[in-house]
């Protein structure tokens, strides 16, 4: 059970990121979505650094929706340096949102880890229909691990 | 006459006069030599049967007579047989091979030997004549040296032992520029590059046909005006009886053409080993842009798309049908640039030069394709079992896909559209034919349709990209296979195409 519903979006793209909250708002699912636009700031979010270190204010969140092409870091850096980490943290489940079916693109993150692989719907009802299901599966169905410890 | 000198190394077995007679009745019989006897004043004071048979005269005609008459005119005049007496008798003896007159007048080449005869105290007794008739030999020689000479292919000359030339023929004054009074003597390490003298090269070369009786090999040599030519050479060592080197023979060829034509070769070869990597490189350049750029491309088009539909669903109520029709219109365009972008990546892949082929399932190929078009009402399928083909799977099923959506899609108005989707075994190869029931296709355009952006129909009669039998043509044609179409306006269409099976 998930008893927090923060979703990490890591989405550089305006329009994309834009259009993904509003998936996740039409589908009227009680979750918070919190976005950034790089890698460092995603690495600096988890890791607690600033401006994000206050806890009370940015939780860590269940799942993070991360894009492959970033600014500053890229996403399977950002993937790599979280599945490195020496304590709970490292078992944050990440899902890779991003417009590449590349199999090579696909491969690398699930060698890095990653727990899932989605390509960005071109049709806006898809996009809909992804977040629901998304939040069917991993805000309700999946079981979080502790990543505090 | 004089009795031969007791001879010193007489067998013991035999009484001194049974030998003394027996070595007259040797020398007697011997007919390839003239043996005979000279007294010192050089006449001729014993015949033989060779004699007799090389000279021609009868022992009666010549016995007393001097041996100069076995000469030539010009040998006579100078003087030739007495100083080979002289020669004789101050060194031991006189050999040489040289003209000799028959009785009949007739010359021949002869092999000749004039030993003096002393007694113990070594006084002259008389001088030993042996004479053999060469002719023959001589006259096979005489063959053989015109044949060398007529030779202008090939250089063929001889060396000594040191290398000097010795002979010289036309083929050799031709190919290497000097005549043979210019060259007799020379050393044949004059024709070699400097590069190659410097670095011993000649000498290397005697060296191995010492050793393993011949050389060949190939390269640069020089001509008298200083010009290089590629020769192809043999030498070969010439021994006697015993063994030794007498010399060499050597035999080159200029084969400076064939070397320029295979020069040219080698370089063409590599100037198209560059091309094909430019090519390569240039292709793998615009595969990356295409897929790029199409790839890039989705971004916006999610953008347009995306929030069309957001303003379609919060703001249609606001808008009068106009502005609904003029919203419809953007999103529709949105979802045909999807397509476009779609089959365009899909044509960027299946151009690939390097598709991998192995053996495919076309059972699998059928199935992931119709399974891909989607549920379809009136598809029949027929595919023979275990059917193989030598292909790359992906591009199969994106060709059958291909045909399969294009039979369903154009049919008339309120037709229902039937499809038959057939694989089937054709010995060498298989063949695959999606047959439908649909408008047809006149002859005059049968071509063109599989041309990329080639459509035949206006977008509101049926949408399509113009791309899906281009992409159908690249892939068959990529898997090494063939395509066709068999239509008739009104008639329906089957479109097949045919791939090798695996080996």
């Amino acid at each position: 059970m998930v008893t927090n519903k923060l979703v990490l979006l890591v989405e550089d793209d305006p329009a994309d990121a834009r259009l993904i909250q509003r998936a996740f708002d039409k589908a009227e699912l009680d979750i918070a979505v919190t976005r950034l636009t790089n890698g460092d700031d995603a690495v600096a979010y988890l890791d607690g650094q600033p401006p994000f270190e206050n806890r009370v204010l940015y939780p860590v969140p269940a799942v993070v929706i991360l894009d492959i092409k970033l600014p500053r870091r890229s996403g399977l850096e950002v993937l790599s340096w979280l599945r490195n980490q020496h304590y709970g943290l490292k078992r944050l489940p990440v899902v890779i949102l991003t417009s590449s079916r590349h199999s090579v693109d696909v491969n690398r993150a699930y060698d890095l880890g990653v727990n899932s692989y989605l390509a960005k719907p071109e049709s806006p009802a898809d996009l809909t229909r992804l977040a629901a299901t998304f939040h069917s599966y991993w805000l309700q169905l999946n079981e979080s691990p502790d990543v505090q410890s | 006459m004089a009795e031969p000198a007791a001879s010193k190394q007489t067998s013991a077995l035999m009484a001194p006069e049974t030998a003394e007679r027996l070595f007259r009745y040797l020398v007697d019989a011997v007919k390839d030599y003239a043996i005979f006897l000279l007294t010192p004043e050089g006449l001729i004071a014993s015949w033989n049967a060779g004699a007799q048979h090389i000279k021609g005269y009868q022992p009666e005609e010549i016995i007393g007579e001097h041996f100069r008459i076995f000469y030539t005119e010009k040998d006579k005049l100078a003087k030739k047989p007495e100083a080979e007496l002289q020669i004789a008798l101050q060194t031991g003896e006189f050999k040489e091979e040289g003209w000799r007159v028959r009785k009949d007048g007739s010359r021949f080449w002869a092999s000749v030997l004039l030993t003096p005869i002393r007694d113990e105290h070594g006084r002259v007794l008389g001088f030993g004549k042996i004479t053999r008739d060469l002719s023959e030999r001589r006259a096979a020689e005489a063959r053989y040296r015109l044949l060398i000479e007529g030779v202008t292919d090939y250089a063929i000359y001889s060396l000594d032992p040191q290398g000097n030339i010795t002979s010289w023929n036309s083929g050799a004054q031709r190919i290497k520029g000097y005549t043979l009074n210019e060259i007799i003597g020379k050393n044949f390490s004059l024709f070699y590059t400097p590069e190659d003298r410097e670095m011993g090269i000649p000498q290397q070369v005697l060296e191995t046909a010492r050793e393993l009786g011949h050389f060949a090999g190939e390269g640069w040599r020089m001509r008298k005006d200083g010009s290089r030519f590629w020769a192809s050479v043999v030498v070969t060592a010439m021994r006697d009886e015993e063994g030794t080197v007498t010399g060499f023979s050597k035999v080159t060829r200029d084969v400076t053409e064939r070397q320029i034509m295979l020069e040219k070769i080698h370089e063409h070869s590599r100037e198209l080993e560059v091309q094909m990597a430019a090519r390569e490189q240039s292709n793998a350049e615009l595969e990356a842009f295409a897929y790029s750029v199409s790839h890039d491309l989705r971004a916006p088009l999610r953008a347009i798309a995306g929030f069309g539909d957001a303003l379609k669903e919060e703001y249609a109520a606001k808008l009068d049908p106009n502005g609904n029709d003029y919203l419809n219109e953007i999103l529709d365009a949105t979802r045909r640039m999807n397509a476009l972008v779609q089959d365009l990546l899909e044509y960027g892949r299946v151009s690939r030069i390097n598709i991998p082929l192995e053996p495919v399932s076309v059972g699998d190929a059928v199935h992931e394709a119709l399974k891909r078009v989607g549920d379809r009402q009136n598809l029949t399928v027929d595919v023979t079992p275990d059917l193989k083909a030598y292909g790359h799977l992906p591009t199969l099923t994106q060709v059958i896909i291909n045909l399969v959506d294009n039979a369903f899609k154009f049919h008339e108005t309120g037709a229902i559209p039937k499809v038959h989707v057939r694989a089937e075994d054709k010995g060498d190869r298989v063949r695959v034919s999606v047959q439908d029931n649909g408008i047809g296709i006149a002859p005059a355009h049968q071509e063109r349709i599989f041309q990329v952006f080639e459509r035949l129909h206006e977008r509101e009669k049926y949408s399509g990209t113009g791309i899906g039998l281009a992409i159908v043509k690249r892939g068959v044609t990529r898997m090494n296979g063939k395509f066709g179409l068999q239509s008739e306006p009104g008639k329906g269409s089957t479109f097949w195409f045919e791939l090798p099976k695996p080996k």
